[in-house]
């Protein structure tokens, strides 16, 4: 059903590698253990009175579970040397499955990073969740710069009106609002370079009379706010 | 974050993987320590021996599982695609936020002066 791709060389040996170091690191683990189990049943055997033995039947049953097998008790060295041995073989099994316990542990690192680089479909998702999120929030981020320049519209209408009509205005009396010399200068000059000249100068969105009087302008603030339109 | 379901369900699954090989270790260990007592728990014996064998097979049939779908799914070219556009697109309107939030600030001590004088 699931046909075999042309996959690269490398990564097939790869994927080859990694299903080995699987079957080696699982049949170490399996043949350690039962062979622990197997020496401790015989060390049981050479050693104390029966009261101290394991139950038969609970030692058959853990030997079937194990797939273990019938093991002689006759040696041919003395018990001393052969507890010595077996004290030894013992440690040296139980490194052997820590030793695979933690290639199995690299196995699994090594296929998670495999995973992350190579499994397509999940790097295909992340992407378009992350774009998703990232144009989400810019979309909210412009919405509320645009309903903040609407309100902020309407203040700076007010506050202009104030400042040009207060008595504590620094300008002269043959000065004009900012806006009426801004129409003077375009009357002056009747060409669309000076226009946008003066559009590239005052590009701030504070410049509220600007914006508001010239909503035709191709600027960032898109149509100008009602109020604030002058004559 | 949650919303990586796909991609971090497999790696979910590798890190569950993970913690069944430390398991595997503790229940060897287990049932290793039991047998080196005078008197052994018979029950514990058994149940600790059976779920090691449980455990190892579980974890051999997962991982072959999940080298069987990258068999299937690994194409052997890089992956191309990236979230750098909009990862630009969302720091400019972070920057005109930051900007408004300057010239609103700038405004808001213009009058404050005004107001003083």
């Amino acid at each position: 059903m699931a046909q075999q791709r042309a996959l690269p060389q490398s990564k097939e040996t790869l994927l080859q590698s990694y299903n080995k170091r699987l079957k080696d690191d699982v049949k170490s683990i399996m043949d350690n253990f039962t062979e622990i189990i197997k020496t401790a049943k015989s060390g049981r055997k050479a050693g104390e009175g029966p009261s101290r033995w394991l139950e038969p039947a609970v030692w058959i049953q853990l030997a079937s579970l194990l797939g273990c097998t019938a093991i002689e008790d006759e040696t041919q060295v003395s018990r001393a040397t052969q507890g010595e041995q077996d004290n030894y073989e013992m440690h040296v099994r139980a490194a052997n499955i820590v030793r695979a316990g933690e290639s199995l542990m690299k196995l699994v690192s090594d296929l998670k990073q495999f995973l992350i680089l190579n499994d397509f479909p999940s790097v295909n998702e992340a992407i378009d969740q992350r774009n998703q999120q990232l144009r989400a929030l810019q979309e909210e981020c412009d919405r509320k710069l645009i309903a903040l320049r609407d309100e902020i519209s309407i203040d700076l209408y007010e506050l202009e009106e104030e400042y040009y009509s207060s008595s504590s205005s620094l300008c002269e009396a043959n000065d004009l609002p900012l806006c009426e010399a801004y129409w003077r200068l375009d009357l002056d000059t009747d060409s669309a370079d000076g226009l946008s000249a003066l559009v590239l100068a005052s590009p701030e969105p504070s410049a509220g009379p600007l914006q508001a009087a010239a909503p035709a302008h191709s600027h960032a603030g898109g149509p100008g706010a009602g109020p604030t339109e002058h004559a | 974050m949650a919303t990586y379901s796909l991609a971090n369900e497999r790696l979910r699954a590798l890190e569950d993987i993970e913690r069944e090989i430390g398991a595997i270790l503790q229940n060897a260990g287990t049932v290793i320590l039991e047998l080196s007592k005078e008197k052994t728990n018979e029950r514990l014996l058994d149940r600790q021996a059976a779920a090691f064998t449980a455990s190892v097979q579980h974890v051999e049939a997962e991982l072959s599982a999940q080298i069987r779908y990258l068999t299937q799914v690994a194409t052997g070219q890089p992956h191309e695609g990236s979230s750098y556009s909009s990862r630009k697109d969302c720091q400019m309107a972070l920057k005109r936020v930051d900007y408004a939030r300057l010239k609103l600030s700038d405004v808001a001590r213009i009058c404050e002066q005004l107001l003083e004088n």
